[in-house]
């Protein structure tokens, strides 16, 4: 460490002023930085935690509820259905953009011709914003679109978007869309550091592919694998911008998320209390996921 | 967020490390791990067959945008003729798309500078320098990336809403500038930068703010670049703040404008046209630096 050698430095007189100023310099240097950092992200995340316990309206008037809002969360059969489905989709997105993930960086991750093709192609989704391509996922999942044409031999052909039953899986399709090619790429460069003797040496000894899998790249992917999922897991418990162009939270709010109920009684009903509320118990979450994972690598070290 | 940083910054400072496994020197039995024969041919066919349904949305995207006013029917209407670029120009003319370009452009682009510039001089401050509550600072930044956006959401607008910053290029775009994880990236590369390169200018009699603009800044080009396309992808499909910071057509983004076409009720075509505009410099970006931008979403995190 640099900090280090330095501080070990026996400081004359001089060495003092310049070690001041050089401080100060320091201090000129992250403050812009800081400034908006606790305007924008430590003010705010207190005034957030802070708020859950007021109402508020935006001419200033301002009113101690204590633990009021929770207590209506609680009882709001609103708030459970938008856990219920965000719990769902996360449940689903998640593992199964993983699955798919693994399988698609298995079939990539080395280079032969069209290789980088590939990649590029699987990884399109991700830079695309789903606000933009919303539309065309709407007709993609509409009654006469090529998702019913494909589903119907199932018996699952219509409007998926207009079931109470598949609305939520029509949206995990396009969450795991957008995703799965984020997971490909960390993957690869993953997989880059599984020693290739080690996998010439199973295939000398006979090991099928499922079998080298298994025992030799997986395990080395096992602190990437928790990486993406407490990454994805957290992005998946925010669940918004592909709800609200695909179904505005409908059909009779089946796919109702959290972030939507947020957004709604925010800047629909401006109740900013509730909202504030409800971002809590996300926060609440999102910390519940990362002391598990905590936990978890914590249990493997 | 910490477990992932190790990875994140060796594949930062290590560019080249995905390029390593090709080329020569492969021996006989590492050949022997790759398919051969009828497996080259399989791997080909699923690849394929993923690969179509995959990019089937933006080719259905494009074809349908050329098919104005139709009735859309399958598979007739997903054939690449009988095009017209009807849409194009109602959605150029009809809409204020140009607009919400620009405002997505100023948006992006001076969020890019500003975050960069700011995290760069914080980050090499952090990583060089010592000063008085640093760690503190630092470990509260850190901190800070555990906390979701939307908990901050209500009180940065009700913030905003009292500074008069409803509805201004400002008010949308200063909130989005504390970026925690971009000071956390520029630090760890600076760190690694070698002491003797700023002893020797500060040798010679360079300020400080010289030394940064001279020697630091020219030496973080790879992390800035890709830090930079991060930031700029990220505020590009940035939907909910300016969605909520943006009242009137005239301070929309690409994303809060066409998401408002499908309140309005416009037909297929002309929503489709406009997505495509929308995505256009993004792909084309894309597909000029594609190596930088897969390097910038996979290396710095999440996607916006």
């Amino acid at each position: 460490m640099t900090t280090a050698t330095t501080g070990k430095r026996p400081l004359g007189a001089v060495g003092r002023v310049l070690a001041r100023r050089e401080a100060r310099v320091a201090l000129l240097f992250v403050l812009p930085a800081f400034l908006l950092f606790l305007a924008f992200r430590f003010g705010p995340s207190i005034a957030g935690v802070a708020l859950s316990l007021f109402d508020y309206d935006i001419t200033g008037e301002i009113a101690w509820r204590g633990l009021d809002h929770f207590q209506r969360l609680v009882a709001d059969p609103l708030f459970w259905r938008a856990m219920g489905t965000t719990v769902v989709y996360t449940v689903f997105a998640v593992p199964i953009s993983l699955v798919l993930s693994t399988v698609m960086a298995l079939g990539v991750r080395r280079a032969f011709r069209g290789s980088r093709f590939f990649r590029s192609i699987f990884f399109l989704p991700v830079i695309t914003s789903l606000v933009l391509a919303g539309s065309i996922f709407v007709w993609i999942f509409s009654a006469n679109g090529p998702w019913s044409a494909l589903m119907s031999p199932l018996g699952l052909g219509g409007s998926w978007l207009g079931s109470t039953v598949l609305v939520i899986p029509a949206i995990i399709v396009v969450g795991v869309w957008s995703r799965f090619g984020y997971g490909m790429m960390i993957l690869i460069a993953a997989m880059q550091d599984v020693p290739r003797e080690l996998e010439e040496a199973a295939l000398m000894d006979g090991a099928n592919a499922w079998q080298r899998f298994r025992s030799i790249i997986l395990p080395h992917l096992r602190p990437t694998f928790f990486f993406l999922a407490v990454i994805e897991t957290t992005a998946a418990f925010q669940v918004f911008d592909v709800i609200y162009v695909m179904t505005q939270g409908g059909p009779a709010n089946a796919s109702y998320s959290l972030v939507y109920l947020l957004y709604d009684q925010g800047f629909k009903y401006f109740d900013y209390g509730y909202a504030a509320a409800v971002g809590v118990a996300l926060f609440a979450m999102t910390l519940v996921v990362a002391l598990v994972q905590r936990l978890v690598i914590g249990k493997q070290r | 967020m910490t477990a992932a940083t190790p990875t994140t910054t060796q594949a930062l400072t290590t560019p080249d490390r995905g390029r390593r496994a090709t080329g020569r020197g492969r021996s006989r039995s590492y050949r022997a791990l790759e398919p051969t024969g009828l497996g080259v041919v399989l791997r080909w066919i699923w690849l394929s067959i993923a690969a179509i349904l995959s990019f089937f949305p933006f080719y259905a995207m494009v074809v349908l945008s050329l098919k104005p006013g139709k009735v859309v029917e399958l598979p007739g209407s997903l054939l690449p003729w009988n095009l017209s670029f009807d849409s194009y120009a109602q959605v150029l003319g009809g809409q204020n798309l140009l607009g919400w370009l620009g405002n997505t452009l100023v948006y992006s682009l001076v969020s890019v500078v500003a975050v960069l510039f700011l995290s760069a001089l914080a980050g090499y401050a952090f990583a060089k320098k010592r000063f008085a509550g640093k760690e503190v600072m630092f470990w509260s930044f850190l901190a800070m990336v555990m906390v979701p956006f939307h908990v901050t959401l209500i009180p940065t607008f009700i913030l905003m809403a009292n500074l008069g910053g409803v509805d201004t290029y400002w008010g949308l775009i200063l909130p989005t500038l504390a970026n925690a994880q971009a000071v956390f990236l520029m630090r760890q590369f600076i760190e690694g930068l070698p002491d003797e390169l700023f002893e020797a200018a500060r040798i010679d009699g360079a300020g400080e703010f010289r030394i940064f603009l001279r020697i630091v800044l020219p030496l973080c080009k790879p992390i800035l670049a890709t830090l930079g396309i991060f930031v700029f992808l990220w505020h590009w499909n940035d939907f909910l703040w300016p969605l909520i910071i943006g009242k009137s057509n005239a301070m929309f983004t690409l994303t809060v404008g066409i998401s408002s076409l499908q309140q309005q009720n416009v037909p297929l075509s002309t929503m489709l046209a406009g997505s495509v505009v929308a995505l256009l410099p993004i792909f084309l970006a894309y597909l000029v630096a594609q190596r930088y931008v897969q390097e910038g979403v996979t290396g710095t995190g999440i996607k916006g």
